[in-house]
């Protein structure tokens, strides 16, 4: 091609200023289309990242793994070392969460069995429970990352290490609320209780969660899970928690899961076992979330195709109007091909300006729109917007095609002869 | 020779009842340097013969030789570039594009022939300097008479240097005070040693020509030199 693109560039945007009032009105279809689309998917796009983010502070990225195979072997392993393989991108830690009923805690006075005793009382009394009674705590088997699955921190001494596990080490971590029952305001870590009539030392306190509950997520005890040979040697660890690195990464290892737990317990004939997230109502949310965008996105994008009509519309007007010029062009050398790149970029560029306006539309017409069904503050992001304005070149181009092959087939003399 | 055409007809409808025969079995050849008037009433054929020997249109049969080319083996691109760098047209009215200013008009064969920046603007300002308008670069063809817009229609014909100028009734929108300035310019043109081949139904104009070709229904019915006194 023998014009620059510059040049014709320069020339495109002479002739749509030339003609500003009816450019504007040839742009306002593709104007309207684009704010719409991307006030639609931005604002579904916030919406979704809104919530994501709730699910995330709600404790969750947490996977509850049910596992267990026929002839009671132990899955835990196996699902540890499947974890590790995915990498910290997507799983942060994985742990039983078998809880151990009849295991009697015991410190000087207090025990579980008494703590039984203040709850029974506690319900016999009627009236409102005493917040600060005292119940007695349950007893749960993790590893040593039971802490990050279940979103707990530590406030003192230490976690339940590797070695614990390995080294059948008796030693358990108190969440606050218990510690709080059987040690009051003193530092329970180095402290032996006997749990079943075995020793055990605990070696660290959890941060509390949920200070204010009696029945709290507190009022716990985690022994390393290796302990069971001493506590209860017949249980069997069919639940477990992973945790996933993000709301997005839940999904991503819960699918990856569920074809791990397949082959391994080889295809329900050896054992079963499912994954799933405690916010299944997240995913419904999530699809019908995508529906609605779905939706509204076809009907904007209808109205995006009517705005493309009307570009080929005006330009098939242009190029009859034109059709002088277009002759004189051709007389004094320009080919075919000139003609054509010079419509395709006149309308390339009308819907191009189009859609900057569009997508200035677009991010009001997101921010009002997150202001007023969530109240919450969503700017389109960096990929839509470009998109956007792809998207409008790219029609402009499309519904361009028509009318410019229309005035590249003119005939000179035939052209030259209009009026 | 620079322009040969070998038996040339171009008929419209050919086979109807209602066919036209607007250019007849014409041959003729026309050298470089020649300064040459075709001639003829309205419906003659000559601006059926400007547009074959411009290459806007081909004829339906013969041959037409440019420069030694058969035109009527060349595409649509080929034509394209002829046009663009071998003639330099002229039109009764003008024909220069409303939108574009006087300098972006006479730019615009050299922007098809892909001349950029600096050397296309010194291109076109010479040759607005050639027709007496470097003052008016900026104006908008509108905003001129009608001896200045023609005076730009010749500098854009001009700006690439073609070998071939023609002008189709150049004057016939003009009074004659001006008409007689454009021609005076095709004269020194053609002094300068550019081909001009004038297309017009008046005599008077014809008169300046060194060579008159007369066209009637078709067909050349007098083709003479003459002597003219601005050589």
């Amino acid at each position: 091609m023998a014009v620059k693109f510059g040049q014709a560039l320069k020339m495109a945007f002479r002739s749509i200023l030339g003609n500003k009032g009816r450019s504007f009105l040839t742009m306002l279809g593709i104007i309207i289309g684009i704010a719409s689309v991307m006030t639609i998917v931005s604002t579904v796009n916030g919406m979704n990242q809104e919530s994501m983010k709730q699910f995330e502070a709600m404790g969750t990225n947490k996977i509850n793994v049910s596992a267990s195979t026929y002839n009671g072997t132990d899955v835990f392993d196996d699902l540890y070392d499947y974890c590790s393989s995915l990498g910290s991108d997507l799983v942060l830690g994985v742990t039983p969460n078998a809880t151990m009923w009849d295991i009697n805690v015991v410190y000087g006075s207090k025990s579980s069995k008494s703590m039984q005793k203040n709850e029974e009382n506690m319900w016999n009394s009627g009236g409102e429970p005493d917040p600060n009674t005292a119940l007695p705590p349950t007893a749960y088997l993790g590893s040593d990352q039971y802490a990050i699955c279940n979103n707990f921190s530590l406030a003192r001494g230490r976690d339940i290490s590797n070695i614990d596990i390995k080294n059948y080490n008796q030693v358990c971590v108190m969440g606050a609320r218990a510690a709080r029952n059987f040690f009051n305001y003193a530092d329970p870590v180095g402290q032996t209780v006997q749990v079943n009539g075995y020793p055990f030392t605990v070696v660290g306190v959890y941060e509390a969660k949920d200070p204010d509950s009696l029945w709290s997520m507190d009022n716990i005890i985690v022994f390393p899970y290796t302990a069971r040979r001493q506590l209860n040697p017949n249980i069997t660890m069919s639940e477990f928690v992973v945790k996933a690195s993000s709301g997005e990464a839940t999904v991503e290892v819960i699918s990856r899961l569920s074809g791990f737990l397949a082959g391994l317990t080889n295809n329900g004939q050896n054992g079963w076992g499912y994954a799933y997230s405690e916010n299944q109502w997240q995913e419904s949310q999530n699809e019908y979330l995508a529906m609605i965008s779905l939706v509204l996105g076809g009907i904007a994008a209808i109205s995006l195709l009517v705005g493309g009509i009307g570009i080929m519309n005006i330009m098939l007007v242009t190029v009859t109007e034109r059709t002088r010029e277009i002759g004189i062009r051709r007389a004094i050398g320009a080919e075919r091909s000139a003609i054509v790149t010079q419509f395709l970029i006149e309308a390339a560029m009308l819907c191009g300006m189009g859609g900057i306006i569009g997508i200035g539309v677009g991010t009001l017409g997101t921010r009002l729109a997150g202001k007023l069904l969530m109240q919450i503050d969503i700017w389109p992001s960096l990929g839509i917007t470009a998109a956007a304005f792809a998207l409008s070149v790219a029609l402009g181009i499309l519904f361009g095609i028509y009318p410019a092959a229309k005035a590249s087939r003119l005939q000179p003399v035939e052209a030259l002869r209009a009026q | 020779m620079l322009v040969r055409l070998n038996h040339v007809y171009k008929i419209y409808g050919e086979g109807l009842e209602s066919e036209v025969r607007a250019l007849d079995d014409v041959s003729l050849t026309i050298d470089r340097g020649e300064f040459v008037a075709i001639v003829g009433q309205s419906g003659s054929g000559k601006s059926t013969m400007m547009n074959v020997l411009g290459c806007l249109d081909i004829p339906t049969r013969g041959d037409y030789f440019l420069d030694g080319t058969d035109v009527r083996d060349l595409t649509d691109k080929e034509l394209s570039h002829i046009r663009n760098r071998q003639i330099g047209f002229i039109f009764q009215q003008y024909n220069l594009i409303p939108s574009l200013t006087v300098l972006e008009n006479v730019e615009l064969p050299l922007i098809y022939q892909g001349i950029n920046g600096q050397r296309r603007r010194d291109m076109a300002m010479e040759a607005l300097d050639r027709v007496g308008l470097a003052g008016r670069v900026k104006h908008r063809p509108v905003e001129m008479s009608g001896g200045q817009q023609q005076r730009v229609a010749i500098a854009r014909a001009i700006a690439a240097n073609p070998p071939i100028v023609m002008a189709d009734e150049p004057t016939g929108a003009l009074d004659s005070h001006t008409g007689q300035e454009v021609l005076d310019f095709l004269r020194r043109l053609n002094r300068e040693g550019t081909t001009v081949i004038l297309i017009t139904h008046d005599n008077s104009i014809a008169a300046s020509a060194r060579r008159i070709v007369r066209l009637a229904d078709g067909k050349i019915v007098e083709d003479r030199e003459q002597e003219v006194d601005w050589l």
